[in-house]
């Protein structure tokens, strides 16, 4: 067992690094502490892989929640590629994966109202006491437009603790967004990065497809909010920071400009 | 996969503007049993600080000074013009000692002087802080070479920068040719990185007035770009990733979205 300050140490080198190379530097972070392996895996988020299903002929996205060894489960098959042996694997109750079943075909529409293409898909499992976990997958990405290209990843991890006329749900969101832009003039730049976020919410439930509704309003916030706080950090916080390293206008000019501002204030209030 | 050495170097290499001790911290605590492997890590260090124009204060002085390939004298020393002294690194600490004098002598040291003057004055009027390094190249004999560091670290509130510049003056053709970098790290709940390099290639002159002009007009068209490029993405790549709401205007009424029809119902008249 890792000693909870490696893994402390694991997690902040991560939110140090280059944030593009995460998937790698995790790899390197399980080469070098074996033992951090199953937290680091499980805890740190990196761009989502895309299968395609062999029996639907739809794509689908990859996590640790639809893996099972080698094995990942397409949410529209509901079947393992490459098929499990018999006898592996827990299949889900079937309470849950009708819910999950409804859900992918409402995060689908989801989708396509909001990223105009990409790629969703949910997952489902048990918990005890017939309450249930999930999560959220979304990914698109865009190919140069005008010389800039970029990729988005959602991943909204849930659990629902059923109380009766109400359920309490915990949401915790990563986006993983990635911005580059290339030319002459402005050489590379590459503006990437991810921001977690998380909340709790106790909603009203009437039967099972509330839950999907309710899922379905807690996530649409959710993204909004983060997509509202990444256009900050990215095109008001990265652009500010470049402005306090240097200035355009001279500094004499914009310190004599500050002064006048003063004195004339100053004269005004007397 | 590379070796374990060489994994940890490469964390060193990427360490953001101002945290490399916290990311030295952080290796230390995981590979804690292994001694031997931090050992290993000096050559990381000293790439880290001379590409990223480590600055240190000398003992004794008030002014900044910085390191890089270009004004070493080697063996872990390096030299200043502007205070006429050489000194000795520690790539590890990030700290100087062994302070002696080190009057320059060059071919190009009137240039050098001359140039330190006016591109004195031109950072001071465009970086609130930054350090400048002004000699023949190491690694180059024949260039002169200006490096610039402008750091600011604001640890408390996650975020920390760093704008380099480093150029090579032919003096005889006065050409001028090197790169701006800018690097931003954000990490409150997150990690967010701005990364930049734009290549310099342009014919400055002999003089240092016209070096001068040439750098500043460089840099001021450089900023005047990437300024224009975070608007470029935000209304380009970022718009066509996700929007922030649906054609519509409207969020999504979840309670009938069984009965959505994609693309007829919700998405307008939308044709594909």
């Amino acid at each position: 067992m890792a000693s909870e300050e490696a893994f402390d140490s694991a997690l902040d080198l991560l939110r140090r690094l280059n944030p593009k190379d995460t998937a790698k530097n995790v790899d390197l972070l399980c080469q070098i502490a074996p033992s951090l392996t199953e937290d680091l895996l499980e805890s740190v988020d990196v761009p989502l892989s895309i299968r395609k299903c062999k029996k639907s002929g739809r794509e689908y996205l990859c996590c640790d929640y639809n893996r099972d060894g080698d094995s990942w489960r397409s949410p529209w098959s509901n079947e393992f590629d490459p098929p499990l042996e018999d006898g592996e694997g827990v299949p889900q109750s079937d309470k849950v994966r009708k819910m999950e079943t409804k859900a992918n075909d409402a995060f689908d529409v989801y989708r396509e109202l909001y990223y105009e293409g990409g790629i969703s898909s949910v997952y489902f499992w048990d918990l005890e006491n017939d309450d249930f976990a999930g999560c959220v997958l979304l990914k698109k990405s865009v190919s140069p437009i005008s010389k800039s290209s970029g990729g988005w990843d959602s991943i909204h991890v849930f659990e629902t603790i059923g109380r009766g006329r109400t359920a309490q749900y915990k949401l915790t969101s990563t986006v993983i967004l990635s911005l580059g832009a290339d030319a002459e003039s402005l050489g590379s730049m590459d503006l990437s990065g991810n921001m977690v976020r998380q909340v709790e919410q106790e909603m009203s439930v009437e039967d099972d497809s509330s839950h999907v509704a309710n899922i379905g309003k807690m996530v649409e916030a959710m993204e909004l909010n983060m997509r509202n706080l990444l256009q900050e950090v990215y095109f008001g916080k990265a652009k500010d920071v470049v402005g306090d390293l240097r200035s355009i206008p001279s500094l004499s000019e914009t310190n004599r400009d500050r002064a006048t501002q003063r004195e004339m204030i100053s004269s005004m209030s007397k | 996969m590379p070796g374990n050495a060489a994994a940890l170097s490469s964390f060193i290499e990427s360490a953001p503007p101002g945290e490399l001790s916290n990311v030295t911290t952080a290796i230390k605590n995981i590979v804690a049993e292994d001694q031997s492997l931090l050992q290993s890590l000096g050559p990381a260090f000293e790439k880290y600080n001379e590409e990223q124009f480590t600055t240190v204060k000398l003992p004794g002085g008030s002014r900044e000074v910085l390191v890089s390939e270009h004004n070493s004298l080697g063996d872990g020393r390096y030299y200043d013009v502007e205070s006429q002294s050489s000194f000795a690194f520690d790539h590890a600490t990030q700290k100087a000692s062994a302070v002696q004098q080190h009057v320059l002598e060059s071919e190009h040291a009137d240039l050098v002087k001359s140039l330190l003057k006016s591109l004195t004055t031109h950072t001071s009027e465009h970086y609130p802080a930054s350090t400048l390094s002004i000699t023949p190249s190491t690694p180059s004999p024949s260039h002169i070479a200006i490096a610039l560091v402008a750091n600011k670290y604001s640890p408390s509130n996650y975020w920390n920068g760093r704008w380099r510049s480093l150029y090579l003056l032919d003096p005889s053709s006065g050409a001028l040719t090197g790169s701006i970098r800018v690097d931003v790290h954000y990490y409150e709940d997150g990690n967010v990185r701005l990364l930049t390099n734009k290549a310099v290639d342009v014919k400055a002159g002999t003089s240092a007035q016209e070096v001068t002009k040439a750098i500043a007009g460089v840099e001021r068209r450089y900023q005047e770009e990437l300024n224009k490029a975070f608007g470029g993405l935000s209304e380009g790549a970022f718009k066509g990733l996700r929007r922030q709401l649906p054609v519509t205007r409207q969020k999504i009424e979840w309670d009938k979205v069984s009965g959505y029809r994609v693309g007829q119902d919700i998405g307008g008249n939308r044709t594909r």
